[in-house]
């Protein structure tokens, strides 16, 4: 189906299904009606934001539009193509992300920009591709779309960075679609820093070829009311995918985190981190399904939820699934909620250090396990200070 | 001035008589050995020693250096200058040694009214002391005893000790798990630590330690009491002939 009519035909289905409610399983603890009752407006103007380079290579989106003048990838490698998904013609955007609901249907329908990034067969980019999205538009909707392609044998990573005004009110409604072709590494970071009264929603989506690694470490601290859907699936043998993942939740935050992994092939890897630390009044929603297809045989699965509830009212719901159809798998799964080690508090206090520093330090830790795969050394860096700087205003 | 004096100790784990009226006095620069079967109560001294929660003395006193620290916090304890090496030091993912022994040596530095050491001189601090221990730059790196072997636990503890500069060592088993050169690696590191306002105890099942870090006194400890006290002969003496004298009596 070309561009248009696929487009159309989205447009045609948003109508169609509407926002969902939690009557429906996959939303079943998370109201978007606040979402769904917003008026938006196509209000536009530069952002006035500022950001940290985290790479040579920055893509820069203000209020869901590219600015060239701020991006910066005019001098690209051989093999490599960056550009606003307008700019895109390739006939496998929304062949992946095909879901028929709200969000994925009025992205699909709606989108106004978004990065693509191709890399050719064996090409492998050094630097990082660094993409950020400014947000200070009161009332605005960004719809935005991504597309990732990489060859085989290529490698790429990809650090996608949302940042709001304190204080706004806007929608953030993102797609991104990666290809990961035959032993093709795609390492992909996700720092959604959105202001703490926006809407936050992104639907990521994967095909992982023979033999490929696709990585994503998504780290949450924004959004009054925001998801993460990742949705992965093996397509070839030999796959790897690691989906690690930290939320920080304060006030009266709510985030979703669901995860589908579908193991449609043999002898794949899976492996997903995802830690929560919950403050005050906020919600954590974390949903894992992992399927194992009848040929998927020699899967291998690991799936850990972990949290940490800095106050009384802080509340998660953690809910792992697994569903096997194959006789040969090694597939594990765990959620814990609960506090910290008294055991760790009381060596690093026999080191000196007093109980309130040795908290912090235990609450970092806990976080931070998630960050133990990240390959990118300044974004670890980078992500450290920002959960850092969260812990210093948390109740630890 | 006694660097520790402990006096007529009682101490209970869950509401049970552990330890039952100790005496024990440790000068500056002495090594004392404490020895002694299973459940004789040497983990629950270094323990009560250490100031962990779980561990209630019930009655005595536990001077260092002269000051009661019945109300000091373990932290509080360690910033006076006691330091526990654990037996099964415990691992904590997450944090780099790198950082948590930072952390630990300007806690301590602050509370005796010292500089913060910056990133350079405490990195300096480290070559220096990584040498006596004979550390591996890379475990260093790594999140605190996470994935360690038993023997680079505790060379880490040692490793610790030697960062912090405590006045009292307190050694909890040490050579348990450890191999021969391990154990020498181990014992290295405590001897170079050796000094005379430093004083030392080391609380162990076996002999075997005491080959290599020599004590000025061994102490027999029975069912919650020093129940003889000698010179390094005395560790032999129990090597030869074991603890079962004392336990039938």
């Amino acid at each position: 189906m070309d561009l248009v009519k696929l487009r159309e035909k989205a447009a045609a289905d948003f109508k169609e299904v509407g926002f969902p409610t939690s009557k429906e399983e996959l939303w079943r603890f998370i109201d978007v009606s606040r979402v769904a009752n917003a008026e938006f407006s196509n209000e536009w103007k530069p952002s006035d934001l500022e950001f940290q380079s985290l790479d040579k290579i920055t893509v820069v989106f203000e209020n869901g539009k590219l600015s060239r003048e701020k991006s910066n990838f005019d001098e690209l490698p051989a093999g490599v193509c960056i550009g606003s998904i307008l700019d895109l013609v390739d006939p496998r955007i929304g062949t992946l992300a095909d879901a028929k609901n709200a969000f994925v249907s009025s992205n699909t329908a709606y989108f106004s920009d978004g990065y693509f990034v191709d890399i050719a067969e064996g090409v492998k980019l050094e630097s990082a591709i660094h993409v950020v999205y400014l947000a200070d538009v009161d009332g605005a909707a960004f719809h935005l779309r991504n597309f990732i392609s990489a060859g085989a044998d290529a490698e790429v990573s990809v650090i996608e960075e949302y940042i709001g005004k304190s204080g706004t009110q806007y929608w953030t409604n993102a797609v991104t679609e990666a290809f990961t072709a035959d032993r093709a590494w795609v390492d992909h970071y996700k720092i959604q820093r959105e202001s703490e009264a926006a809407f936050h929603f992104q639907t990521l989506e994967s095909h992982l070829g023979a033999a490929s690694v696709f990585s994503n470490h998504a780290v949450t601290f924004g959004a009054a009311l925001g998801r993460n859907d990742i949705r992965g699936k093996m397509t070839g043998e030999e796959g790897e995918a690691i989906c690690n993942g930290l939320y920080l939740l304060k006030d009266n935050q709510i985030f979703d985190t669901h995860m589908f992994m579908d193991h449609a092939v043999p002898k794949c890897n899976s492996h997903e981190l995802y830690k929560g630390i919950l403050d005050d009044t906020s919600r954590g929603i974390f949903c894992g399904r992992i399927l194992v297809q009848k040929d998927a045989q020699e899967t291998d699965a690991i799936q850990n939820n972990g949290n940490l509830l800095l106050s009384r009212a802080a509340k998660v719901h953690t809910m792992p699934q697994l569903e096997i159809y194959a006789d040969d798998v090694k597939c594990t799964h765990g959620a814990t909620v609960g506090e910290l080690d008294e055991e760790a508090l009381y060596y690093l206090q026999t080191r000196g250090i007093n109980p309130k520093k040795g908290h912090a330090m235990l609450v970092f830790a806990f976080a931070n396990e998630v960050m133990d795969e990240v390959k990118c050394k300044t974004v670890k860096t980078y992500i450290e200070e920002l959960v850092y700087a969260w812990l210093e205003n948390a109740h630890v | 001035m006694p660097l520790l004096e402990i006096k007529d100790l009682h101490a209970s784990v869950a509401d049970k008589p552990i330890i039952k009226g100790l005496n024990l006095t440790i000068n500056p620069g002495e090594v004392h050995a404490i020895m002694g079967p299973n459940g004789a109560g040497k983990s629950t001294l270094s323990n009560v020693l250490a100031g962990n929660e779980a561990y209630e003395k019930t009655s005595g006193q536990i001077l260092l250096d002269g000051v009661d620290v019945d109300d000091m916090a373990p932290h509080e304890r360690a910033c006076a200058g006691m330091f526990l090496a654990f037996q099964y030091p415990v691992e904590i993912p997450g944090i780099s040694n790198m950082y948590f022994l930072k952390a630990a040596v300007n806690a301590v530095r602050e509370a005796q009214g010292k500089d913060q050491l910056d990133a350079m001189d405490f990195l300096d601090l480290v070559e220096d002391k990584k040498k006596m221990v004979k550390i591996r730059g890379d475990l260093l790196e790594r999140a605190v005893n996470s994935g360690f072997s038993g023997g680079e636990k505790k060379r880490n503890e040692i490793f610790q000790m030697s960062m912090l500069e405590p006045k009292l060592c307190i050694l909890d088993e040490t050579d348990s798990g450890l191999d021969i050169d391990a154990l020498r690696i181990v014992s290295d590191g405590v001897n170079a630590l050796r000094s005379a306002d430093r004083g030392f105890l080391v609380i162990t099942h076996y002999q075997r330690l005491l080959d290599y870090i020599v004590p000025d006194f061994v102490h027999v400890l029975v069912d919650g009491q020093i129940v003889k006290s000698g010179d390094k002969d005395l560790a032999l003496e129990l090597e030869s002939g074991g603890y079962a004298s004392w336990v039938a009596e």
